[in-house]
This record gives structure tokens, sequence and C-alpha cells, in this order.
């Protein structure tokens, strides 16, 4: 088990190591940005007057402004850039995990090994699960040491940024826990990718135009974009919303996986 | 007789309304080598799957020493297996995937190493940078680097060279001789001919023949390819026993021959003329065409 855990994660790394960087970027250019826009109360004015849809989706449904801290974090990073480099992350390596190892024709000689499906389902889980930790960790920890030098955490504790980050990746394992399962089932990769990032889009456009659309509504408090988006973790830190719901999705989407893979014809 | 290391029984495998595998029983027992032949698609690949536990019978069952690898895992550590297209990451050097493989197993690495030396491979470098001949080696050895009791090879010996092809067959003989059961797919006789005991013919699924090789060679077709120093006549071989058909093309005369060649050879002899003889393969093709004639 933990050999083929190892291998998972082994073959990911240099893709780790690229979104590593990529995410350590992107969270210095807020900080760096951050003090141009913190003095544009302009920018507030202007993002006040748009609908409360948008500003849901921006994380700004508080009436917090885009100068602020809290505003300015989840505007341009936690409630959409965060999770969505998680989510292309995490969906691609989860739609591998199974199916993609499948077409290429190397799960088969694995498993003619003494190791049955179940344990391979339940180790390549445990390794996205690892993977999106690195990444959660880097991203969290490059924010808490870049951010105060540009007075972005003004006002903003540890935990919550801390909070705000993890619940992103937990949103991204939920809907990469889709790709997983219907990679399990199907053995299509492409399946597997197409069906999660479509759930994945669908719920952001559900969540923005949810506040617009009242029938829309009942949709929405099932997706966990809403949960990570409503339960605004930077301001509020973890709330169950934002952890156990999405926890509770991975953990009976991978089960299901593991078991509709061992039940299953190789392709 | 003992009891066999592997056992399939009345197996079909259907995707729809495609029967991949037919109602096939074949066994192979501890030290046998059973050559298993058909053409492209005939069902070969299938029923190995079904056999290894990748496929799930439709129909009828298949077992590896007593049980079917695919609920018992247990069992996997006694095979080798060796897919008929077998690929690694290309990331991936070959040592990694047997030290991998042989922990999986529960074996050290002195007999990978061993059969590294013996078949001339480079365990260090990537897959991905080896030729298709040191790809396939990289499979054979994965396949008996744990000395396994039962070893399945899906077309093992497609893009080895002859040497490599020979010291192959020569660890099939040794598995045997320790008594491993050894199933060989292949689409061609000769390649299987010098190892196997038996032979199993399987087309559109369906078992057609199972006999012993000497027995299959009697009753198989020849093709002989005979050269001449001059231009052929047409209907050299007219009303000779046993021709199937003869082509002349020039100085080359192809004849097919259904039983014994002796008076193909008087009457080919016949003509002055007759430079060589080579025997173009039993073809399959056409042990087939008697088959099912």
């Amino acid at each position: 088990m933990l050999s083929v855990l190892a291998h998972a994660v082994r073959r990911r790394r240099i893709g780790l190591i690229g979104w590593s960087l990529g995410l350590l970027g992107t969270v210095a250019l807020l900080a760096v940005a951050y003090p141009t826009v913190r003095g544009n109360h302009e920018l507030d004015r202007t993002f006040a007057g748009l609908s409360p849809g948008v500003r849901q989706l921006l994380g700004l449904a508080d009436g917090g402004g885009l100068t602020s801290p809290v505003g300015y974090l989840n505007s341009q990073f936690f409630a959409n850039l965060l999770p969505v480099m998680l989510l292309v992350f995490a969906i691609g390596a989860a739609s591998w995990s199974i199916a993609g190892d499948e077409a290429a024709g190397t799960l088969e000689l694995l498993l003619a090994n003494p190791v049955s499906r179940v344990r391979v389902a339940y180790a390549r889980l445990v390794a996205l699960v690892a993977l999106l930790a690195v990444l959660t960790v880097v991203s969290g920890a490059g924010l808490v040491a870049m951010a105060p030098a540009t007075g972005l955490t003004t006002g903003l504790t540890w935990p919550h940024l801390i909070a705000a980050t993890v619940a992103g990746a937990l949103m991204a394992l939920s809907y990469a826990t889709v790709a997983f399962v219907v990679g399990a089932a199907t053995g299509s990769r492409p399946l597997a990718l197409g069906v999660a990032s479509t759930l994945a889009v669908l719920g952001y456009l559900v969540e923005g135009l949810a506040a617009a659309v009242p029938a829309l509504r009942p949709v929405r408090s099932v997706t966990p974009w809403h949960w990570l988006i409503d339960s605004d973790p930077l301001r509020h830190g973890l709330t169950w919303q934002a952890w156990l719901l999405p926890l509770a999705v991975a953990v009976v989407l991978g089960a299901l996986g593991a078991a509709l893979f061992a039940r299953r014809d190789l392709r | 007789m003992s009891a066999p290391a592997v056992a399939i029984d009345r197996l079909t495998k259907r995707y729809g309304s495609l029967t991949a595998v037919d109602d096939l029983t074949l066994t192979v027992a501890p030290g046998e080598v059973v050559g298993f032949l058909g053409p492209n698609g005939a069902g070969k690949t299938t029923t190995i799957r079904t056999l290894l536990g990748f496929l799930r019978p439709t129909s009828g069952s298949c077992a590896v020493l007593g049980s079917w690898p695919g609920r018992d895992v247990a069992v996997r550590r006694r095979i080798g297996y060796l897919p008929g297209d077998f690929r690694v990451e290309p990331a991936m050097t070959a040592h990694h995937l047997f030290a991998w493989y042989a922990r999986l197993r529960g074996v050290g690495l002195d007999r990978a190493r061993e059969l590294c030396e013996r078949l001339d491979l480079d365990p260090t470098r990537r897959f991905g940078t080896l030729s298709k001949g040191n790809r396939q080696k990289v499979g054979l050895v994965q396949a008996f680097l744990h000395d396994p009791d039962v070893l399945v090879l899906d077309e093992p010996t497609t893009g080895l060279d002859p040497v490599v092809q020979r010291e192959f067959l020569a660890m099939v003989d040794e598995a045997a001789r320790r008594g491993a059961a050894v199933l060989f797919s292949s689409h061609v006789l000769p390649e299987v001919e010098r190892v196997a005991d038996r032979i199993a013919i399987i087309r559109g699924g369906r078992l057609v023949t199972m006999s012993t090789v000497d027995d299959l060679l009697d009753q198989a077709r020849h093709r002989l390819e005979l050269r001449y120093a001059a231009p052929v006549p047409d209907g050299l071989l007219d009303g000779v026993p046993g021709v199937v058909r003869a082509d002349v093309d020039g100085y080359r005369l192809t004849v097919v021959v259904d039983g014994p060649v002796g008076p193909v050879l008087r009457a080919a002899a016949s003509r002055d003329g007759l430079v060589r003889i080579d025997t173009v393969g039993d073809e399959l093709e056409d042990l087939f065409l008697a088959e099912v004639r």
C-alpha cells in the first residue's frame, strides 16, 4: 500500500513543484499589488454598486470594501483564484489516478501483483489528498510569510488565513473526488475530467446567479462552491459548512469509487 | 496427472452482442508449457485477461492454482504475467519497477539482476528511452523475477531479436523443468513449437484444436519454397498427392502441402536445377483452413 502511495506521489512531483511555484507567485503578486489598491477608494464605490450576486461571488457579501484586506483577499484570491487553481490541479490529478493510468496501460500490470484494487484505489486517493495538502501548505505559508510586509493581513488572524486556504482546498477536493469516482467507475479519463469540470463550472455559475434567481437557491445549497463562499472562512474561520460538508462528499465519493472500481472490467 | 495449475472451464466472455470468448476449456498442468495460438482478434488476450482477473467471466470460470486471481489477491504472488502490450511509465527505470514489484511479491532482487545480465538489459535506463526489444526484456524480467509457479505470457516474443528469443525460450524451458505451468500465446506456430508440450488453437473465441505439438505438425499443412536455376514451367506439380496449391513465380515455386511431403519433393527434384528448399513457416492460417474444413 505504501509503495503504491509513494509511487503515485512521486509521479506527480514535477507537476507539484510547478503548481507550488505558481501559487507562490500569485500570492507574491497579490501582496505586492495591495498597497496600490488600498489607497484607491474609487474602487470601493464602484464595487458597492455591483449586484448582490456578483458581490457574493467576490466574497464581498458582508458589505466589506474591496480595499480592506478581507475584501481584497476574498475578491482577488480566496473566492476565485485559489479555489480554481486547486480545482484544476486536483481534478487533473484525480482523473489520472485510475482512469488515466488505466488508459496508459500501466494499471493492469500493477494489478497483476498481490495488491487489491480497493487498496490501489485508496492509495491513489490518499496520494491525491497528500498532493493537495502540499499545495495548501505552500499557499498558506506563502501568504502568512509575504502578506504582512504590505499590510495585507491587518485585522486578520493566521487561523483565518489558514482556514480560508484549507476551505478552498476542501472545495477542490470534493470536485476532484467526482473525477475520481467517474474515472474509477468507467475507466474513461475524458469522462472523469468532463463531468467534474462541468459540475465545478455549473456550481460556480449557480452560486453567482442564485442571488438574482431565487429558483436556483435550493440547487445552490448543495454545491461545494456555495459552502465555501457562503461560509466566508476568511471572516468566520473554518465553520462546519466549510469543512465538514466537502469532506463528507469526498469520503462518500472516494469509498464509492473504490467499490465500483473493484467490481468492473478493466478497459 | 497432477491438478492443473491453470484451469479454464467453459469460459465465455461477452461484450454486449459480441462474444469474445465462447465456451472455452483449457488446462495447464504444473511443468507443462501450453502454446495458445490464434490469429489476431481470436480472443487470446481476452481469455488471458479474464484468467488474471482484469475481466469478469460472463459465464464459466477460470482459476490459477485453485482460485481466481480477480478475487484471490494472494495467489497473484505466484503468477508471472506479461501483457500483450507491455508498458511502463516513460520516466520510470526498469530497476525501479523491479524493486517495486519484487517488494510487492515479497522477494529479493537477485533473480532480477541475474535475468538482466542474461538478457543483456541495462536496468538503470528510463523506460521511455528504451528500444522496443529492450522494453520487452523489461517485461520478461518482471514476469520471471519471483520464479512464479504459473507464467502467463501474452505474445512474449514481440520485438525480440533471434538471440534474445532463443534465450527467452530457454528461460521458459527452465521454468517448466522446475515445475512451473506456462501459458504462452502467439499467432505463429514455429515460435511455440520448440517449447510447447501442447498447443491450443483458438479462433473466433472458440477452441478449435487442442493437441500435442507432434500431432499438430503431422496434421499441419506445410508451405515450401523451391528455387530453381531456370524458370519453372507451370503445372510441374500437377497431380502430385497432397498438393493444395502451387504458385510459380519465375525461378521460384511456392507450394502448400497437406500431409507427407515425400511425393512433392520427389516430383520437385525430378526436374533438373532445384537449388534450394525453404520451409516458410507452418502458417497458422493454413492450419486453420485444415481445421475448419
